[in-house]
């Protein structure tokens, strides 16, 4: 009998599996090039959107839905990861908070963001370093979720290990989308305020990327900027792709 | 008890700040820093045991403070019978200085204005020719965690409330904390408002909403200090030179010699008991530091509005029914990082919202917005047409109307082929 492949369980939420696929393609390959497998479960909204609209019911339906599907997929002992973080603020406290029971322990135990996952098998001696050069001044931008878990420098730390790559500025400020907070008429003039500073940063380190997690803060960013945003995992797929 | 109530007030000296700013930026990495998560968890205990513990440390405070002689005592159950008593108290006086205390300015404030009161804070006459530095949260330094901690000493000590100067006016002062076992009381003050008013006012009015009670003078004053350590950064970010009516309380003519002056000791629950039978019990932990404020992204549009404003008080006056909703909450999440007792201000505003969405239901454009992954779904299954018709300007009209989308809002374009049809695809 071979080695058993390692896996993982992979929730990819609205954004990666609707409109960016090539979020989820990157980071599967860039699993697949660590020897994992990727297990991707039926899975729907993370319910955190709704929530935010106030439709507890929808939000309590999908959850119930996601965790039974994850508990199922992860049971003999996978993590499970995310390339999205407000979904994973959602699978990591907001379900247990507001949706408490067994399984959502269960996976709030069992997930991580992908970058802190990769980070955390470099710490370990385990990642895949074999990254091609790629001469890429980037701006990264924090998410408030990643923030808010403790997670605001695991890319620009993974990204760093690119050779050619460098960060020229980390920027910590609200975008002020809030998933669909900014796009919403009643919200969107105070949305383009708070986006200011971020796009006076991006105009001042005139990077040639720029780069973050959230699909919310990507089109916040792109909209003020006409930069091009793109997800941690494009470019490290890129960078394996290059070696 | 024979003496006079104790009323303390802390603030930083000039002094002060510059010797421990220079030691806590020239100190070595190996010497021992403040240890700020110790300082949190010693306020997370007091502000525990104050929540624990508010009936009877209501009635124990109210016993101490009553032993001392000349020291009123009055109850307000909520803010009308605060404003009941004030109106009682001044008489013909209708001159009222009030300090910049989130309690007496958002709750207050506005029922003694109705009541024929002119009322002025006195704070912000120090901004004359204010050059505001600090304009949002990102400016700040960040200093709260590098032990400005140790900056912050009981500098002046008003033992007895009595003043050679006596002007006729009102005092109406929101404390930081009070203790239940002896009656102190605790001021912070960045300027010279709160002493002045102090030193000066006719009639003293103290406010002490029921959560400021702990349980000694040592908590008192630990968690005076914890509102300085961790509300400085937020206080800056009030700083400008604002349009506010002035009074110039020092141009008043002193009283004749002997006047006798009357403290006040206002008792004010408002809504804070019943807080404790229900799901937002952790707003009992504040301690009114607004250290929440110090990252939030929406709070710079709500300066200036008379209120002083953090996520806590945006939440607390939606329970009161003050303030419609709690819907320009980004849920950022930034004022749980902040908060030093970790309250987590985000959840509460949900729950919040989700209690009044049940009570009095939802608007249409809203329940239109509740599948998002339905409307992702259909979007793909039309994929080119659905990005054609989302950059036409007269469907961007059409969804503003109906759904509440602003017309010019970056929108995601939809993909044909989802990411699981792929993976299911490749799988294949």
């Amino acid at each position: 009998m071979g080695e058993q492949k390692k896996k993982i369980v992979y929730y990819a939420g609205c954004f990666a599996n609707y409109y960016d696929p090539e979020i989820g393609k990157s980071f599967i390959e860039v699993m697949e090039r660590n020897g994992f497998e990727v297990i991707i479960p039926d899975e729907k909204c993370c319910g955190m959107p709704m929530l935010a609209n106030g439709n507890v019911k929808g939000a309590a339906k999908n959850v119930k839905f996601n965790l039974k599907s994850l508990t199922r997929a992860a049971s003999p002992g996978y993590d499970i990861l995310t390339t999205c973080p407000s979904c994973n603020l959602m699978l990591r406290s907001e379900c247990v908070t507001f949706f408490d029971s067994e399984e959502a322990r269960f996976v709030s135990e069992h997930i991580y963001d992908a970058s802190e996952y990769l980070n955390k098998l470099n710490r370990k001696g385990e990642l895949n370093t074999k990254f091609g050069r790629m001469d890429l001044k980037v701006f990264y931008h924090a998410p408030c979720h990643m923030k808010v878990q403790d997670l605001t420098y695991e890319s620009v730390n993974l990204l760093k290990l690119i050779p050619g790559l460098s960060v020229v500025k980390v920027n910590t400020a609200c975008c002020g989308m809030g998933g669909s907070y900014g796009m919403k008429k009643v919200n969107y003039d105070l949305a383009i305020e708070i986006a200011g500073k971020v796009w006076e940063e991006v105009k001042t380190a005139q990077p040639d990327k720029g780069v973050t997690e959230c699909g919310g803060c990507k089109l916040q960013i792109e909209a003020g900027t006409g930069i091009n945003v793109v997800h941690p995992q494009m470019l490290l797929r890129e960078a394996y792709g290059s070696y | 008890m024979n003496g006079i109530l104790p009323v303390s007030v802390l603030e930083p000296t000039a002094e002060q700040t510059q010797r421990q700013t220079a030691e806590i930026f020239s100190r070595k990495e190996k010497e021992a820093k403040p240890d700020v998560e110790a300082i949190k968890a010693q306020l997370r205990e007091i502000r525990e045991y104050s929540s624990a513990n508010l009936p009877s440390l209501v009635n124990q405070f109210r016993e101490s403070v009553s032993k001392y002689p000349g020291v009123k005592v009055g109850v307000a159950e909520n803010a009308s019978q605060a404003i009941k008593y004030i109106n009682e108290v001044a008489g013909e006086t209708k001159l009222v200085s009030i300090n910049k205390s989130t309690v007496v300015t958002n709750e207050l404030r506005s029922g003694l204005e109705s009541t024929g009161f002119k009322v002025y804070i006195r704070y912000f006459k120090e901004f004359k020719d204010f050059d505001k530095v600090i304009q949002d949260y990102w400016q700040l330094p960040g200093l709260s965690s590098q032990g400005l901690g140790q900056s912050f000493e009981i500098t002046t000590k008003i033992a007895q409330l009595e003043a050679t100067e006596v002007r006729d006016y009102i005092a109406v002062v929101g404390v930081n904390a009070v203790s239940a076992e002896d009656g102190q009381v605790f001021f912070l003050q960045h300027f010279s408002n709160i002493s002045e008013d102090l030193n000066e006012a006719k009639k003293v009015i103290l406010v002490v909403a029921i959560d400021k009670i702990v349980k000694n003078w040592e908590d008192a004053a630990f968690q005076t200090k914890c509102n300085g350590i961790f509300g400085l950064e937020s206080m800056t970010l009030d700083l400008e030179s604002r349009v506010v009516e002035q009074y110039d309380f020092e141009k008043l003519p002193p009283l004749p010699q002997g006047q006798k002056r009357e403290v006040h000791v206002l008792i004010l629950d408002n809504g804070r008991s019943a807080l404790l039978s229900g799901a937002q019990r952790d707003l009992l932990l504040c301690l009114g530091c607004r250290a929440c404020v110090r990252q939030c992204p929406i709070g710079h549009h709500f300066v200036g509005d008379g209120k002083v404003w953090s996520p806590k008080s945006y939440l607390w006056s939606f329970l009161l029914g003050t303030n419609p909703s709690t819907e320009a909450c980004i849920h950022c999440g930034r004022c749980y990082v902040e908060c030093p007792v970790d309250i987590d201000l985000p959840t509460l505003m949900w729950r919040a919202q989700f209690e009044h969405y049940a009570r009095h239901g939802r608007t249409p454009k809203k329940r239109l917005l509740d599948y998002p992954e339905l409307l992702a779904e259909l979007g793909c299954l039309a994929g080119p047409i659905a990005n054609w018709a989302i950059a036409k300007p007269v469907f961007r009209r059409l969804i503003e109307t109906m759904a509440g989308i602003h017309r010019e809002a970056h929108m995601p374009t939809f993909h044909h082929e989802s990411l699981r049809k792929w993976a299911s695809k490749r799988k294949r």
